[in-house]
């Protein structure tokens, strides 16, 4: 009993004991954070119980008895058009993001490196133009295809997405690579040149391998972004085989003649856990890539 | 007056006398004019005009011109003499020694010609000197290739004859040596493993020493492998080839280089004074070049003027175009063109081509500026680039522009014409009723919209204010939200760190618009939500939120706070875990509070180093499409205020997206359009000037 009260009287923290405001104050943290997680776990929850639960129809309703089948995802695979759309959309952001990581490469190079003629005016230009949101040329973008596909009929309305993807991405893209190829010491490019390095060499040999984990971070948002549009594919892309998934995946909730909310949740899963767990994994990369660039500039 | 300076400079700048007499003797008369009184200046002027009328029996005018018709000549001679000699060498040789015996026969040529004008003209003395670099130079060269090739023929010859047995044999032998040093290896082993037993190194020292004792025992084994006379010989070729394909351009260009350096240090003399070259082929880029003597170089300048004349010209003219008439289209805008014409195609063919104008104007203006900046320098005594010269400076300060070329090829393409052609769209009258064909009707779209008259114009000022309350208080929340649960979860007494952390970050992680659609079906009439607020407020009927415009309107701020807190609190995180800890120790010991040390120390880390982060965001939700159209498409509708095209949740964004592609008001959608990225623009503007990014691009 003795040596009990001896231990609790020993207090073996760095911290200040708290008082009792303090306990109360904890507690209120505890339940502020748990509900907040409560609040973002609870409609994930239901996606997940819905796409699983053989007794919804097409109309997700509360509180259903659950029973679990795969019936949901057999009518995504069989009935819909998920498949191509996933490959769609996978075309569409892989090659948007190689087009930007060819382009950016370079001028975040030259940007960085060579105090050239034009250089600030064009840096400001790239700076306004980032601002313009890319719907502005909506109106254009049909006719554009029009003629462009006319010269070169291979030219589809997906091949357009992926332009204007790009060129809406090149211009911020290169502010963050550029951002980030400052702040790689010019001694290592005097190096390679002292060694008889060309211009060229000296991108592909030092720069390009220690910008990589920028450029990683550049490739991955530059694919997120088609990933999750929904405007433009709703303007540009007219037949459900050319969609991508968020074009697709809205006509199973919002078209009345194909409604099924289920099938949704079933395909909205599918594609959020290939997407979460990357995230999850790469959070660091990702989020620091971002940081950097805006405030490094 | 043609006035001349008594000396020439070089490119690196050093001064040279002037070989021509003739023009020295006026320089030094021009001199004395301008430096004498009055008096004696009539004296000089006669003496000035004298000598030039006398111009062409000046002493070294004709031996100049005498040196210029031997040097005709010998050139003529040269090269049937060069034909002769390689007709002589031919099949003797490999190609790469060929060249080099012709260029070494070449400049033997050339030397004891232009030895003896040396002192006549710097255009001789540099063939002089050319002609003796290279002969310095080629017999070297010469040697180290043949002798490679040489090699190589041996190395290639002994190919046939391996194999058989004395492969065989080698073999054998390559087997026996990896048994030897497997053994070899094992022995070490054993005495290592000894030496753990009786306490002398360590395990992991042990797990070193073993690897490196395998990688040694590979690597001595890869060296006996070349022993193998096949792969031996396979190594040999192999470099051989490298050393003479990669050696003779290296020579070569070492070659060049020096050629280049005496061309620097070698001034030109010409009588001219005035650049006129450039002014003469103004129009015509390329010919220039070739005036200043620049041939592969003026190659490259002729694209410019292919460009101009069989491109750009044409097409702004009205050829070629898929429908429209160029610049003229702009104008009319297909009014009195076929049934078939359509406005808007003549109009975005109208701004390629002005686009396409602009560049040929200013590739032609750069052609202007090269040749005028070359034949300038040549006047001065600096002697025109060779190929190999432009080509390596082309490669360091070209290089810039060359690799941007693909940006600005899409960003003018594919961003500028298109935002070119809404910007004209907003001036013209694109409506349901002119679709096909319309026209220009000036600032009237701006004038509906200012006045929120008109079927497309009549919401406007309510969607614009809905749009700046949604972007200040969603954001709002949205960065608070974030903030505060990164600074609850950084908390030190708070436990499960991950696990909050993982959990919030999963808005951010999952695409919001599954997750837009899925809230979207749960606040639908019989969507798990609406049941539950219905239960919560005990009402009779079902409380719909998609119905009601000022629940629609709360409960799409929270669905925007749920979605945007996540990112903010990754950021808000990031920032946190990199404040010094000491801070708050030092706040601690000067007795601060809690919500002090928040608000001094936290708060402004934080928020000065995510500033232009959260002006990002507060730009995003003002466009933020997604979030309103997929939740309910904009509404609900409430046609006596907003008309029947927009909803009274929809922001402009979605508005413009309405106008545009369901119901056919691309005029006035253009013109909002324009607004909001007016105000974008200046927005980011004021954002941009305060940042560290603009400073720092501004200064350099």
């Amino acid at each position: 009993m003795k040596k009990q009260k001896h231990k609790n009287a020993l207090y073996l923290s760095d911290r200040q004991p708290l008082a009792f405001a303090g306990k109360i104050g904890v507690l209120m943290m505890y339940i502020i954070l748990a509900s907040w997680a409560a609040a973002i776990i609870w409609p994930l929850y239901q996606m997940i119980v819905s796409a699983f639960n053989g007794r919804q129809g097409s109309y997700l309703i509360l509180n259903r008895e659950f029973e679990f089948s795969w019936e949901h995802f057999e009518y995504l695979f069989e009935e819909t058009l998920y498949l191509t759309w996933v490959k769609n959309t996978i075309f569409i952001a892989v090659t948007t993001a190689i087009v930007i990581l060819l382009i950016v490469s370079f001028t975040g190079y030259a940007y960085s490196r060579y105090r050239f003629k034009g250089r600030r005016a064009s840096l400001m230009a790239i700076l306004l133009i980032q601002t313009i949101p890319t719907f502005a040329g909506i109106a254009a973008y049909y006719a554009m295809h029009t003629i462009i596909s006319n010269i070169i009929p291979a030219f589809s309305r997906q091949m357009m997405l992926v332009l204007i993807y790009a060129g809406g991405g090149i211009a911020s893209n290169t502010f963050i690579l550029k951002g980030y190829i400052d702040s790689i010491s010019t001694e290592l490019d005097d190096a390679g040149r002292m060694d008889g390095c060309s211009s060229m060499k000296v991108y592909r040999l030092i720069i390009m391998p220690i910008a990589r984990p920028m450029l990683a971070v550049i490739g991955l948002w530059s694919f997120i972004g088609p990933f999750m549009d929904y405007l433009l594919p709703r303007v540009l892309l007219t037949s459900p085989q050319t969609y991508t998934l968020a074009a697709g995946l809205f006509t199973l909730i919002n078209d009345i003649r194909n409604t099924n909310q289920p099938a949704f949740a079933a395909g909205g899963l599918l594609t959020a856990v290939p997407i979460v767990i990357m995230f999850i994994l790469l959070q660091n990369q990702l989020v620091s890539g971002l940081a950097k660039g805006s405030v490094k500039g | 007056m043609a006035v001349y300076n008594e000396f020439l400079y070089d490119t690196i700048g050093n001064e040279h006398p002037r070989k021509n007499l003739y023009l020295l003797e006026v320089a030094r008369l021009q001199e004395q004019i301008r430096n004498s009184a009055k008096s004696d200046k009539t004296e000089f002027v006669r003496e000035l005009r004298e000598l030039k009328r006398n111009r062409k029996s000046h002493p070294y005018n004709v031996s100049l011109s005498a040196f210029k018709k031997d040097e005709k000549t010998f050139r003529k001679n040269l090269s049937e003499s060069k034909k002769a000699y390689s007709r002589e060498i031919k099949g003797r040789f490999s190609p790469k020694i060929t060249r080099l015996k012709i260029l070494g026969f070449l400049s033997g040529q050339m030397e004891p010609f232009y030895k003896p004008f040396t002192g006549l003209s710097y255009d001789a003395l540099m063939h002089y000197e050319e002609a003796l670099i290279i002969q310095r130079q080629i017999d070297g060269v010469t040697e180290f290739i043949s002798e490679h090739e040489t090699a190589m023929a041996d190395a290639k010859a002994a190919r046939k004859t391996i194999g058989g047995e004395d492969n065989k044999k080698a073999r054998a032998g390559l087997f026996d040596f990896k048994k030897i040093q497997r053994q070899k290896y094992k022995a070490d082993i054993a005495s290592l493993r000894k030496k753990i037993k009786e306490g002398i190194i360590s395990k992991k020292a042990f797990e070193a020493e073993k690897a490196q004792l395998k990688k040694k025992q590979a690597y001595a084994i890869l060296v006996k492998s070349y022993e193998l006379p096949g792969k031996g010989n396979r190594e040999l070729i192999k470099s051989l080839h490298y050393q003479v394909t990669k050696g003779f351009r290296r020579e070569i260009t070492v070659l060049n280089a020096n050629i280049a350096d005496l061309r620097r240090k070698t001034p030109v003399e010409i009588t001219r004074v005035v650049p006129v070259n450039a002014f003469l082929s103004f129009f015509l880029p390329g010919f220039g070049q070739v005036l200043n003597g620049q041939y592969i170089k003026a190659i490259f300048f002729f694209l410019i003027s292919i460009f101009t004349y069989v491109i750009a010209i044409p097409y702004s003219l009205g050829y070629a175009n898929f429908q429209g008439d160029g610049i003229a289209g702009l104008i009319s805008l297909a009014a009195d063109g076929s049934k078939l014409d359509k406005s808007l195609i003549f109009m975005i063919e109208g701004t390629l081509s002005v686009y396409l104008i602009i560049f040929a104007v200013v590739l032609v203006y750069i052609s202007f500026r090269d040749v005028f900046k070359v034949d300038r320098d040549r006047i001065r005594g600096v002697r025109p680039r060779n190929w190999f010269e432009t080509k390596t400076s082309l490669f360091e300060e070209g290089f810039p522009y060359m690799v941007s070329f693909p940006a600005m090829f899409v960003i003018v393409f594919i961003v500028l014409v298109p935002i070119t052609t809404t910007m004209l769209l907003s001036f013209t009258g694109m409506d349901p009723q002119n679709q096909s064909k319309f026209p220009w009707v000036g600032l009237e779209n701006y004038k509906l919209i200012a006045l929120g008259q008109g079927i497309a114009g009549k919401a406007f000022w309510y969607i614009l204010g809905w749009s700046v309350v949604w972007t200040l208080v969603a954001t709002t929340l949205a960065i608070a939200l974030g903030f505060f649960l990164a600074v609850f979860t950084n908390n030190e007494r708070i436990k499960g760190k991950l696990f909050f952390r993982t959990i919030y970050l999963l808005p951010w992680a999952v695409p919001s618009f599954i997750t837009i659609m899925f809230f979207s079906i749960m606040f639908s009439p019989n969507g798990a939500m609406t049941e539950i607020i219905t239960k919560l407020l005990n009402a009779d009927a079902a409380i719909v939120v998609k119905y009601n415009p000022m629940l629609s309107r709360i409960t799409l701020i929270f669905i925007q706070g749920w979605l945007g807190s996540s990112y903010i609190f990754l950021l808000s995180t990031g920032v946190l875990q990199s404040i010094p800890e000491d801070l708050y120790e030092a706040a601690q010991i000067d007795g601060a509070t809690a919500w002090q040390k928040l608000k001094r120390i936290t708060l402004p880390m934080v928020l000065f180093q995510t500033a232009p982060l959260l002006i990002g965001q507060y730009t995003f939700n003002f466009n933020n499409f997604s979030v309103i159209y997929l939740f309910n498409g904009g509404g609900p509708f409430n046609p006596t205020k907003y008309g029947n095209l927009a909803g009274s949740t929809d922001l402009l964004i979605s508005y413009i997206f309405k106008l545009t592609t369901d119901n056919q008001y691309q005029s006035i959608g253009a013109a909002i359009t324009m607004v909001i990225s007016l105000g974008l623009m200046v927005f980011a503007f004021f954002g941009f000037r305060n940042s560290k990014a603009f400073k720092k691009s501004d200064t350099e």
